[in-house]
């Protein structure tokens, strides 16, 4: 009885309400897949990095061999420097237990020319090593996420409010071309929850195909970032177990919000226009 | 088979609509109920027939009082009478498919269904136009599609609701022989109309109700 009666609702669905459903599951579409976004993005707290940033000191270890006449020359002489911002020396032991002979810590007054400077520093016979130290900086990655989230949850609020807004629209055209079935069926006595059953069947089955596209959707991003890096900010998608767990995450919530939709639906049915008797 | 005893209803506003009503309906009669527009007609076969809840008072069907159902055996009366509404508009069917719609609806497989539809039909003599489009049906096939849609699931009890509103003499008459045909055995008919009562139609008793009070009984 209720699979009949629920193909005789489908058949009750004109243009209109059509419409109304198809943007409703759509809506919820783009709704599942923004929190299926959330689950796809790399984590923000990835280790920071120094690469490309710019040179803040250059370590220059001296031999243990140099004269500490020729060390106090030179650190006159670079002192001197118009590239270099600070100078001061240290014994190698304080930064390397293992080393000997003296450091000169040298801050260049212009990073971007640091690098050429350690490597002029580096050629002078006498410097046993240079080691660059470089600022380090968060990647841009966490930033870039947290505005993706920001976006992401607006979307959420808007395609969830939307999708419940076309969904009702859609219940209302559909119930009034089911008018007469509905008063026919209170008449006969066909009990409030089997009608109710009805129209919330209708939800869920545009919840559930909402939720099963976007579970092609996945499989198919799936698929395109294993074989491409175009998609490094949802690193997640490259996870096959990610995916079908987030995928059957949201098909259950789809399946769950079609069912509200269709309780917001069933509400429609209180309206006099349904009663049995005129 | 109903009795109705100290029967009251007002409505939100505290009018009284139906006051102090006392009535028996027997097993296999057919009683004429006569009064005007606002005299409570429909509201008295509403709640007869358990669609609409009783206030105050006791309806008696078949022993049980219908204050007292339950949901689920509310809807099980329900399901034993059979109701023709005032205005009764069909569904954008054919005459077949709105009698087999409320047949499967109350759970029949679509053999049965259509057996019942057949004969439904058959006794409404609206066989020839089974094919034919509901909402293009002359009145008099109107009011046959919705007496064939009140007796499609061989109900106990028959409450037909101003059945003759807008039909011509002849068909008054006409509707009225259909009703008196099908007032044999087990079924009880209550016609309710603001008169006056057609030529044929032959009921067992008429009682009027004046200002939601039987008069006459």
């Amino acid at each position: 009885m209720r699979w009949f009666l629920f193909r005789e609702l489908l058949g009750a669905v004109r243009t209109k309400s059509a419409i109304y459903f198809v943007l409703s599951g759509f809506l919820l579409f783009l709704f599942l897949a923004s929190i299926a976004c959330f689950f796809m993005i790399i984590p923000g707290d990835a280790a920071p990095s120094t690469e490309g940033q710019p040179i803040e000191e250059i370590q220059v270890f001296l031999s243990p061999r140099l004269s500490s006449a020729t060390i106090d020359e030179w650190f006159l002489e670079w002192r001197e420097r118009e590239d270099v911002a600070a100078l001061r020396f240290q014994f190698a032991q304080e930064l390397d237990e293992a080393a000997s002979g003296g450091v000169f810590v040298v801050t260049p007054s212009d990073p971007a020319m640091a690098a050429a400077l350690a490597s002029e520093l580096a050629a002078i016979e006498g410097v046993t090593n240079v080691v660059e130290i470089s600022t380090e900086r968060e990647v841009e990655g966490p930033i870039v996420s947290l505005l993706v989230r920001i976006s992401l949850l607006v979307l959420l609020v808007a395609t969830i409010v939307a999708s419940l807004f076309c969904s009702r629209r859609g219940y209302r055209e559909l119930l009034a071309t089911f008018s007469g079935e509905v008063r026919m069926l209170r008449l006969s006595g066909v009990s409030e929850r089997a009608l109710i059953s009805l129209i919330i069947a209708l939800g869920v089955l545009i919840g559930l195909l909402s939720g099963l596209l976007l579970l092609a959707v996945l499989y198919l991003f799936h698929q395109i970032a294993l074989s491409s890096a175009a998609f490094s900010l949802l690193g997640g998608l490259a996870s096959g177990l990610r995916i079908l767990g987030v995928g059957m995450l949201m098909l259950a919530l789809g399946t769950v919000l079609g069912g509200l939709a269709g309780l917001l639906g069933a509400s429609l049915l209180h309206r006099r226009e349904f009663d049995a008797l005129p | 088979m109903i009795q109705v005893s100290e029967l009251h209803f007002s409505t939100e506003d505290g009018v009284k609509v139906l006051d102090d009503i006392h009535l028996r309906v027997d097993q296999g009669e057919l009683m004429v109920i006569l009064g005007s527009a606002t005299s409570g007609k429909s509201l008295l076969l509403g709640l007869l027939g358990a669609q609409i809840s009783p206030q105050r008072g006791q309806i008696l069907v078949h022993g049980r009082n219908v204050a007292r159902l339950g949901a689920n055996k509310v809807l099980a009366l329900r399901q034993k009478i059979g109701v023709y509404p005032q205005g009764f508009v069909p569904l954008p069917r054919t005459v077949h498919d709105n009698v087999a719609f409320k047949l499967r609806a109350m759970g029949n497989y679509r053999e049965q269904a259509e057996e019942k539809v057949l004969y439904a039909l058959e006794t409404t003599s609206l066989i020839r136009q089974q094919r034919t489009d509901a909402l293009e049906l002359s009145s008099i096939d109107r009011v046959r599609l919705g007496i064939a849609l009140a007796i499609c699931h061989d109900p106990l009890l028959l409450l037909i609701d101003e059945p003759f509103e807008g039909l011509a003499e002849d068909e008054k008459t006409e509707i009225a022989r259909l009703l008196c045909r099908m007032n044999t055995g087990h079924l009880s008919i209550l016609v309710a109309t603001r008169g006056p009562v057609p030529a044929g139609l032959q009921a067992s008793r008429r009682i009027r109700l004046v200002d939601g009070m039987v008069k006459g009984a």
